[in-house]
């Protein structure tokens, strides 16, 4: 439909074209509804209104999830090897066809490595549901937690926490959060705590291996596993110089849920790599009954981080450092110790104590964490993670991972730091005499401390002193 | 088409004003300023915000009035064209670029108290050296000797204790990479620079806890990267420093352990 002005007759020169227009113009119905070209017969109202609509339904459907059904594992140690005791042919895990050799010998292996799996999902259930035989763990409100002596209580794990910081992240209906392990852990140390997960490969070092079984900042002997009061202070503090952050935010229940999973995941772990050592490395047989598994791998590990409390180091009182006349006593005595080369702390921590005894030294003459010494280039497509160097503390930074208390300090020097090359110098309660007395760590942990503060060039100074003094 | 459309776009400024009307009575508003500066930053935001909205309405009034006046199916009058107006394009040049230099010189002042004028001497006494690394704040306190950098320093992470009442000097570093240390209730931000060593001062005048949280992406974890701020009392301040201290040069295990 044209319709024009007389602007527009101005413009057209044609008169015919001008007479014709101005026909048109008399003879112009009324107008008439616009309509698009996609839609014909629609109005922009009605294709309005379809939109709309349309993008409601996607919004209410995205909504809708659908509900995974899975049979729920949860049976007793004693009802598992009653009614589960699979077949020979219910073993089978791959279906390829396979060379003939020593078929029995595979048909073996097959079954042992699908007990370990089959026996790992009974005994700690999955992610979403952990699950722990009465033996190891139950629930804070169980009236059989109730029944037990306190002794009795202390080996066994809370469930009730364990299952606060299990499943999903979110919220459940009181507004509790849940899930709390996958919401801030799982990305470094991964959901089985194998300190492998996808942010894992992009830090030095590390993150934990709960299921090694060795923690490095500890307030125990050695050999002994960490007490819940030394991974709550973890979690609270963090661990500067590393990617571990603080989480003294969280509230007290949420740390404490946290570091039952913690632990959770640490039997779980080992009691998975006994019985993959056991049964496949030692050729031992499948255990036959509930209280044969319970004996030969997992009574161990449990008593194992339930005696933790009875091997803390306790340091007695430190020497007299009131005066900075008596610290710097103490300190001096301490410098000595630590460059004495038979106890050897230079030998690691460098001759100006930069952690840098090692640089440029050829790679047998390299320090690496145990969980990192065994990885070759040959051997390297079957780790998760490469290979990185252990690098001694740098002790003039004054950043400390295990603490920056005395006592955190004492407790390196005189247990070591198991996992590593940091050896243990004092002497252990029951064990072996160590080389260091308590009153001589003391003076290591002054000097230390000192470190950050003194200026490097003062053993320098101190020589060209000696020799100015002796020249004149 | 019909008025229904003008209808639906005269919706826009309606629900927008409503949204602001009806936001500061339910709480979705800016947070409780507790700072002796704040007032100016928070002037500076309404100020803003009633020009831009009064701007805003009209101009949304004006494009209403014109889809309703000339819609195609009620209205009969011929097309008019037009081939612009120079006069018009020069007043709405001139007039945003007025108020944004008006703007621009109003807000000096606000600026300058907050970040350039130090009161005197107080850069000397820093109250904290805030260091932000990923993804925590870690604090160190000077100690009894009143300096940053000495064995007495006490270390502590994410838990900022402040005076209450007194000028507080935060020396600001990062350990890593940017984050910034944003104070909601005092209105202070300030972008923590590697590298760089930035003073940030402030004067709290109501007790309580308060969010402290980092305003510049920082990695995964900057969601997450809160620290908690307590203004208190300076006696219990200086208990709580005292105690900190004390638990920092811990040497004995304490034979009970109760959880």
């Amino acid at each position: 439909m044209v319709r024009a002005d007389d602007h527009q007759l101005k413009l057209v020169a044609n008169r015919a074209l001008q007479s014709r227009i101005r026909a048109e113009q008399k003879s112009a119905p009324k107008p008439t509804r616009v309509r698009t070209k996609l839609l014909a017969g629609r109005t922009p109202r009605t294709v309005a209104g379809a939109w709309c609509a349309s993008l409601a339904l996607l919004l209410i459907t995205s909504g809708c999830s659908p509900q995974h059904g899975k049979p729920d594992f949860r049976v007793e140690l004693e009802d598992f090897f009653a009614k589960n005791r699979l077949g020979p042919d219910d073993f089978r895990i791959t279906g390829r066809e396979e060379d003939e050799s020593d078929k029995e010998g595979k048909q073996a292996n097959r079954e042992k490595l699908q007990f370990i799996a089959t026996a790992q999902e009974a005994a700690f259930g999955t992610p979403d549901k952990p699950f722990l035989f009465a033996e190891v763990g139950l629930r804070s409100d169980d009236p059989r937690w109730r029944a037990l002596e306190p002794e009795e209580r202390k080996k066994r794990l809370d469930l009730k926490k364990i299952e606060l910081a299990a499943g999903a992240p979110g919220g459940d209906q009181d507004g509790k959060q849940r899930g709390l392990f996958r919401q801030h852990c799982a990305h470094c140390h991964g959901v089985t705590g194998d300190g492998a997960g996808p942010t894992a490969a992009f830090l030095n070092p590390y993150p934990r291996d709960y299921r090694q079984g060795v923690f490095k900042f500890k307030s125990t002997e050695r050999g002994a596993k960490p007490t819940i009061a030394d991974l709550k202070r973890t979690l609270i503090e963090g661990i500067p110089g590393t990617a571990m952050p603080s989480f003294m935010l969280l509230p007290n229940d949420e740390i404490e849920a946290l570091v039952e999973y913690v632990r959770y995941l640490g039997i779980r772990g080992e009691f998975e790599r006994d019985l993959a050592s056991g049964l496949l490395a030692q050729d031992e047989d499948i255990p036959k009954t509930g209280a044969e598994l319970l004996e030969n791998y997992l009574n161990r590990i449990v008593e194992g981080w339930a005696e933790a409390e009875t091997k803390i180091v306790r340091p007695p009182e430190p020497p007299p450092a009131n005066t900075p006349e008596e610290l710097h006593a103490s300190e001096q005595k301490g410098r000595a110790l630590f460059f004495d080369n038979k106890i050897g702390c230079a030998k690691c921590h460098g001759p100006m104590a930069l952690g840098d005894a090692n640089d440029g030294a050829a790679e047998k003459e390299r320090l690496f964490d145990d969980w990192n010494k065994d990885k070759t280039a040959e051997n390297a497509g079957f780790w998760l993670l490469p290979k990185i160097e252990l690098k001694p503390r740098n002790l003039r930074l004054g950043i400390y991972r295990g603490g920056r208390r005395p006592i955190d300090l004492y407790r390196r020097i005189h247990a070591g730091i198991p996992g590593g090359p940091m050896p243990v110098v004092g002497t252990e309660q029951g064990g072996q005499k160590g080389s260091l007395e308590p009153e001589q760590i003391w003076h290591i942990v002054n000097y230390v401390r000192s470190l950050p503060y003194e200026a490097m060039s003062r053993p320098h100074a101190e020589r060209a002193t000696a020799l100015l003094k002796e020249r004149n | 088409m019909g008025k229904f459309w003008s209808i639906l776009f005269l919706l826009v400024p309606i629900l927008g004003v409503g949204l602001f009307v009806w936001a500061p009575a339910a709480g979705y508003w800016l947070p409780r300023d507790i700072s002796t500066h704040g007032h100016q930053i928070d002037h500076l935001f309404y100020f803003v915000l009633w020009l831009t909205g009064v701007v805003f309405a009209v101009t949304e009034g004006v494009l209403f009035w014109f889809l309703w006046k000339y819609d195609a199916n009620s209205n009969r009058e011929p097309v008019k064209y037009t081939h612009g107006s120079h006069n018009l394009e020069v007043v709405w040049t001139i007039l945003p670029a007025a108020t944004l230099l008006f703007i621009a010189i109003y807000q000096m002042n606000a600026w300058a108290d907050v970040k350039m004028r130090i009161p005197k001497g107080l850069d000397k006494k820093p109250t904290v050296e805030v260091t932000a690394r990923q993804f925590e704040w870690r604090l160190r306190y000077p100690g009894p000797d009143g300096k940053l950098g000495t064995p007495d320093d006490i270390h502590h992470v994410n838990d900022l204790h402040v005076p209450l009442d007194e000028e507080v000097m935060v020396q600001l570093k990062s350990m890593d990479v940017l984050h910034d240390f944003f104070l909601p209730h005092l209105r202070i931000k300030q972008d923590a620079v590697p590298g760089m060593q930035i003073p940030v001062w402030f004067r709290a005048t109501e007790p309580g806890t308060y969010d402290l949280v980092c305003a510049e992406l920082c990695g995964w974890g900057h969601y997450k990267m809160k620290g908690r701020l307590t203004v208190e009392p300076r006696a219990r301040f200086d208990q709580w420093l005292r105690e900190l201290a004390a638990a920092q040069e811990t040497t004995q295990e304490p034979v009970a352990e109760e959880e």
